[in-house]
């Protein structure tokens, strides 16, 4: 195990520098720059910025800059476009708002989803089936940008009961209409995920095994099928907690969270290039961890799987 | 497979809830105003300002949003007027302008404090300036200063040639080409008696005018060459007589201290400028005059900014700033005119979503929004309502045409183009504009005759693609072809947005029934799009938008002024440039700007460009938020804005824009 582990870990670092160069180099490739704007700027003016910030200097000197202040210091360097913040104290910033507001939907969205789904399978064919996976479909299709105005004309707009966007910390009101629009979709996958691995384990023979222990229906469900059921959940949710804390952008453009997800999008159209690769490369750091700990948690739960 | 179950019903209430929702919407219909009216519980207003500022630093950032925070923070010489946008007194209270507007005084109020109870001083805006306009500074807005003296050569490390031998420094006069000479302006001619320049203006005694720094700003302008030896060496070879002259000479750098701005004591500043520039007092509102604090930016470098360093000189000082969250301000007792500031404190939301902004407007967690800030969907429900606000803005859209490429260099093809153009049914169709027919904004220049005649006429349009060799014919059904006009040789290009997707149909749609010529739209990412149309990488057509730097209509005209930077278009002539200068040394101002007018008619008619409406500002503000008026610039002084508790003395409209 924890070989395998020493190895994976050892892959991951190539992996993420090469994530990091190829971004480099999609971002030289995209026209204008950082302070390309509505008004275009005088040669000088244009010169002495490129002075200032070395892009005058030809592109290996950059590049090696670039990488050697990240592998050395893990140190990003210093937003083009927010003039002083370093990139890392922007991540330090705004993670733990994306964080909060993706660890909620991530747990509403188990907690709902593994339980309309152990329900429609426990009562396959019945009205809770239909119900709920009716539901889950109509979860999967609407996209959260449609979701989420919807439930603020509700609640915000008409009822006045929720505020309808802004920051205001943990706890507080104005986290519920971003969490239920982030977590509507996970919800539904796990709800569907959850009935399919269910019922496949359900007409295992394992489970017939401990049913005719004379095993309480309770204690076999949820010991037994319950565990293995999961699988799949394990492998979808996995990635999808890295995307959740890492921030999601429609939703934090819609409710105005100063999230991750809000800064990315941002320093990409701002050609904000040490912004972008810090956030690309931390990104890339959570999923690859994420997906590691899939496989450490898979070896838990089927006990025939052995690295 | 639904019978009728409790899901059903569950989706049953959900619907009802709706409905209720929607009904409630309609109700509220009939409300004077849009969503709620109850103003906050502290003397705070909360403002959205747009995009997160890049800095709170006045030279780096260029934008709207920011310059509304610096308004906050800091001040300058002067402030701008809350409804015209003329300079008002600030630091500064008074001023004389000499006889030909190249000269400016200014008087520093002597009771002006920093936020840490420093006296502001004259010292203090020569820093301001010599740092705004340093190579190293690296301001986008530097060319906004570019009439101050040597600040051109200054900001772009250009150098003085001095002869060692007699410490001489060549003269620009000498080498300049004759044809293009033009008169020195007052401010570069020795000075005979200082009662003569300022005739016009000065009410009270002139300061020492001798000084050894005005003497070297009242003498015939220096040569300077590019800092570079390679640009320098390129002019220097393809001008013999400059390179013998050169030869053997000693290149002296151009520094701050050369900069036309001179304190000539602790409480007067004198700037002189290369030009006539009968608006500069005006812009010196602008960010980028606004006076920076010399010592905490010594002591703390970049980090001066920081809310533990920072030291401003505005109503207000800043509280916290937490990236694109909030950014807070409050009152400042340093403040000189504290006793006027009227807010205890502003929050600045830095918002993009349209919808975003107008939902926490609505429930009443903003008190006002930035303009353009209704979306076109709104405008059904909120223009009725007594807290939209509306105005004519300082900005115009229009269509570049790209001269240096045919079929668009024939000036017939050009006029057709534009002659095909219903701007007065397009400007309907938007809704929050107005047509325009020159290339000023209209109804914002007090006294400046717009040029104001619809050049629509299709007829003559076709007319004069068929002399240009495109003959335009009628087809069976009705509609118009032409059909050896290159296709391939136009595009309208556009930066992706639904506003601008909208006008390029619209545009694409007249050409289409007008001129039977159906032009490619293209649409592409901003920032690539910005490139693209200043480097005149395409044929044909590209949108133009353009709002004012300051309140004249020269900020719209020199877009043209110059053959690079914002033009766009690859029309440059010098008898244009001449028409604008001749203008601007004209005291009168009627006089000037008839000339101007002049120089917009040539500029229109030579149609490097299609102008085609004047924005409209187009925000909301709760009827309690008073003080706050529609300008053409949305540039708020906060100091004049606070919130009315009584309904009786709130808003119901837009408020009078009369003085």
């Amino acid at each position: 195990m924890l070989r395998f582990i020493i190895r994976r870990l050892l892959v991951t670092i190539p992996t993420i520098l090469v994530v990091i160069t190829i971004t480099w180099g999609l971002i030289r490739l995209a026209p204008g720059n950082f302070y390309t704007g509505e008004k275009r700027l005088p040669p000088a003016i244009e010169k002495n910025i490129r002075e200032k910030y070395g892009l005058d200097k030809p592109w290996h000197e950059q590049y090696g800059r670039t990488m050697w202040g990240m592998v050395r210091h893990l140190d990003f360097g210093t937003s083009l476009k927010y003039e002083g913040q370093s990139v890392n104290a922007i991540i330090a910033r705004s993670l733990p708002v994306s964080a909060t507001v993706g660890i909620l939907a991530y747990l509403l969205a188990l907690l709902v989803g593994i339980t309309f789904g152990s329900i429609a399978a426990l009562k396959q064919n019945s009205r809770w089936d239909y119900g709920s996976m009716a539901l889950a479909m109509l979860g999967i299709s609407v996209p959260n940008f449609v979701l989420g105005p919807i439930l603020v004309l509700l609640f915000s707009l008409s009822l006045y009961w929720l505020p309808p966007s802004r920051w205001n910390g943990f706890p507080s009101k104005n986290l519920i209409l971003p969490v239920l629009t982030l977590s509507a979709i996970y919800m539904a996958y796990i709800a569907r995920l959850t009935r399919a691995g269910m019922l496949e384990v359900l007409r295992s023979d394992y489970i017939r095994t401990a049913r005719s222990k004379g095993l309480s229906e309770r204690h076999v469900v949820v010991r037994h099928a319950l565990r293995g059921g999961l699988m799949p959940v394990v492998s979808f949710t996995g990635p999808a907690l890295a995307f959740l804390l890492t921030g999601t952008v429609v939703v934090e453009r819609l409710f105005a969270l100063p999230g991750l997800g809000n800064y990315f999008i941002q320093a990409s159209l701002n050609r904000d290039e040490p912004l972008i690769l810090g956030i690309v490369a931390f990104i890339a750091i959570m999923l690859l961890t994420m997906n590691l700990l899939v496989d450490i948690a898979y070896a838990y739960l089927d006990p025939r799987i052995r690295y | 497979m639904f019978r009728y179950t409790k899901e059903f019903s569950l989706g049953l209430t959900l619907a009802t809830l709706a409905f209720v929702a929607v009904a409630c919407s309609a109700a509220a219909k009939n409300e004077p105003f849009f969503g709620k009216t109850t103003p906050p519980e502290g003397n705070v207003l909360r403002y959205v300002t747009g995009d997160e500022p890049e800095s709170i630093d006045p030279p780096v950032s260029s934008g709207q949003p920011e310059a509304r925070i610096y308004m906050a923070l800091y001040e300058g010489l002067v402030e701008y007027h809350p409804k015209t946008l003329e300079p008002i007194p600030a630091i500064a209270e008074r001023w004389d302008i000499n006889n030909d507007s190249s000269e400016f005084i200014f008087h520093l109020r002597q009771n002006a404090r920093w936020s840490n109870g420093d006296p502001i001083t004259a010292q203090d805006f020569v820093y301001t300036m010599r740092r705004a306009l340093s190579p190293e500074q690296a301001s986008r807005n530097a060319y906004l200063a570019y009439h101050i003296r040597y600040s051109e050569a200054y900001n772009s490390g250009a150098v003085f040639v001095k002869d060692p031998n007699t410490n001489e420094f060549l003269l620009e006069k000498d080498f300049a080409d004759p044809v293009q000479a033009v008169s020195e302006p007052l401010s570069q001619k020795t000075i005979n008696s200082p009662d003569e320049e300022y005739r016009a203006t000065a009410a009270a005694p002139q300061p020492n005018s001798d000084t050894a720094f005005h003497r070297f700003m009242h003498s015939p302008p220096r040569l300077t060459l590019p800092g570079s030896e390679k640009a320098r060496d390129k002019i220097l070879a393809a001008n013999p007589k400059l390179q013998a002259a050169v030869r053997g000479k000693e290149l002296v750098a151009v520094r701050g201290e050369d900069l036309g701005v001179e304190a000539i004591d602790d409480y007067t500043v004198r700037i002189s400028l290369s030009l006539p520039a009968p608006f500069f007092s005006g812009l010196l509102a602008h960010q980028l005059f606004r006076f920076v604090p010399r010592k905490a930016i010594e002591k703390h470098g970049a980090r001066w900014t920081d809310p533990a360093n920072i030291v401003t000189c505005g109503p207000f000082k800043l509280k916290h700033w937490k990236p694109y969250h909030e950014l807070a301000v409050e009152r400042d007792p340093m403040y000189w005119d504290a006793a006027s500031v009227r807010l205890d404190g502003i929050h600045f939301y830095p918002l993009l979503d349209l919808a975003t902004i107008m939902n926490l407007y609505k429930v009443g967690d903003v008190d006002a929004t930035l303009n353009h800030s209704v979306p076109n969907a709104w405008l059904d429900v909120v223009t009725p309502k007594k807290d939209y606000m509306d105005g004519a803005e300082a900005a115009i859209s229009y269509i570049n045409i790209n001269v240096t490429k045919p079929p668009m260099n024939n000036i017939r093809v050009r006029r057709a183009f534009a002659m095909a153009i219903d701007k007065v049914t397009y400007s309907k169709a938007r809704r929050v504009t107005k047509p325009l027919f020159g290339f000023t904004p209209e109804g914002i220049f007090n006294g400046y005759p717009q040029l104001k005649v619809d050049a629509f006429n299709p007829e003559q349009a076709r007319k004069l693609l068929g002399e240009a060799g495109f003959p335009v014919t009628k087809k069976g059904d009705g509609s118009y072809e032409c059909r050896n006009f290159p296709l391939d040789k136009v595009e309208f290009i556009f930066n992706t947005s639904s506003n601008n997707k909208i006008l390029a149909e619209f545009m694409q749609a007249q050409w289409t029934q007008n001129l039977g010529i159906t032009v490619p739209l293209r649409s592409m990412e901003f920032k690539t799009f910005m490139v693209v149309r200043s480097q005149l990488e395409y044929q044909g057509f590209s949108i133009g938008i353009w709002g004012a730097d300051y309140m004249d209509p020269y900020t719209f005209l020199s877009l043209f002024s110059t053959a690079d930077g914002v033009n766009g278009s690859g029309w440059f002539e010098p008898k244009y440039v001449d028409m604008l200068d001749q203008a601007n040394r004209t005291l009168d101002k009627a006089k000037r700007f008839e000339l101007l007018a002049q120089a917009e008619k040539y500029l229109v008619e030579a149609q490097p460009v299609i102008p085609l409406v004047t924005y409209s500002v187009n925000f909301m503000k709760k009827p309690y938020v008073k003080g706050m008026y529609p300008n053409a610039g949305s540039l708020y002084p906060w100091k004049f804005v606070y919130i009315e508790r009584d309904p009786e003395k709130w808003d119901y409209g837009i408020p009078s824009m009369a003085e």
